[in-house]
């Protein structure tokens, strides 16, 4: 996959986490991600230009820290007004890189996301060519994979 | 608390109308994930979407109209932002009278919103911000 379409996300990510979080976020470590036994998964669909999927999965632990930093609140469960929140992050770091994207001529949308809380954390199945970025904070680890094809 | 100091942007009357925008949705947000029974909560519901669809609409208003004495460049994308917001709020509203204030879809809301303003304020009201630093232009 070309890194004209990772390297956006990745800008994207880490941005936001710095100013919505004060979070830093560095590449991780492949393999599976530690952080709780269920995690939140989330989709975006991107069309245009660049077509396919971006999938964020956040562990039940960073969830929680991420949901207690933006609340100020203490945050128990992976309920539907954190999965909520989470989904709103995702489109607007997915909002974010598809500016960047722009920026490079690839002109493309994203979809509203899709949630769901899921036992394991499994790799998805996407039909395309998917790339896996581990990513680490202070706060938890997550998964980013990328399927993103040129559709010019 | 919700609100942080590092959320001010610098513009007096915009941070005074951020800081109770984020206090609104702060002890709504409270109220809805207390204990105690949903139906005793939908009073705060109701009062907290009239609230953001009056004052959303006078803040947005006043942001833009700022925008426009600066000949901000970024004026109409920051618009479509608000534009989006306000129309969103408003089906919400009308969805939830509609469907009987039903809890999940007002949580949902809820983790919507909080994600939503947070990133508005650090984000794109930061950008105005630094627009009005760069030109050396009047922080009212």
């Amino acid at each position: 996959m070309k890194a004209e379409y990772v390297n956006p996300v990745f800008k994207a990510v880490t941005e936001v986490f710095k100013a919505m979080l004060d979070i830093e976020v560095s590449r991780g470590t492949m393999g599976a991600i530690a952080g709780g036994k269920q995690e939140v998964d989330i989709q975006i669909n991107v069309i245009g230009d660049v077509a396919g999927s971006i999938l964020f999965q956040f562990p039940q632990d960073t969830t929680l820290n991420i949901v207690q930093i933006m609340s100020g609140m203490e945050i128990k469960e992976l309920d539907s007004f954190v999965t909520s929140a989470m989904g709103e992050i995702s489109n607007i770091i997915s909002g974010n890189a598809a500016s960047y994207l722009a920026k490079t001529n690839y002109h493309c949308d994203i979809m509203p996301p899709k949630i769901a809380v899921t036992n394991a954390a499994v790799a998805p199945q996407f039909a395309q060519e998917t790339l896996n970025i581990p990513l680490h904070t202070n706060i938890g680890d997550m998964n980013i994979y990328i399927s993103l094809n040129e559709m010019k | 608390m919700l609100w942080k100091e590092k959320y001010k942007i610098g513009i007096p009357t915009i941070d005074q109308q951020h800081e109770e925008l984020f206090s609104r949705v702060a002890d709504f947000v409270q109220a809805i994930r207390q204990d105690g029974r949903w139906e005793e909560k939908i009073e705060k519901v109701k009062e907290t979407m009239v609230f953001l669809q009056e004052y959303v609409v006078t803040h947005f208003n006043y942001e833009e109209k700022y925008q426009q004495t600066l000949g901000y460049p970024d004026f109409e994308e920051h618009h479509a932002i608000h534009e989006a917001f306000k129309a969103d709020i408003q089906s919400m509203a009308q969805e939830f009278a509609a469907a009987g204030y039903h809890e999940e879809a007002v949580q949902k809301l809820a983790g919507r919103l909080l994600a939503w303003l947070i990133n508005h304020v650090v984000a794109s009201d930061q950008k105005m911000a630094q627009y009005v630093t760069e030109q050396g232009l009047e922080r009212i």
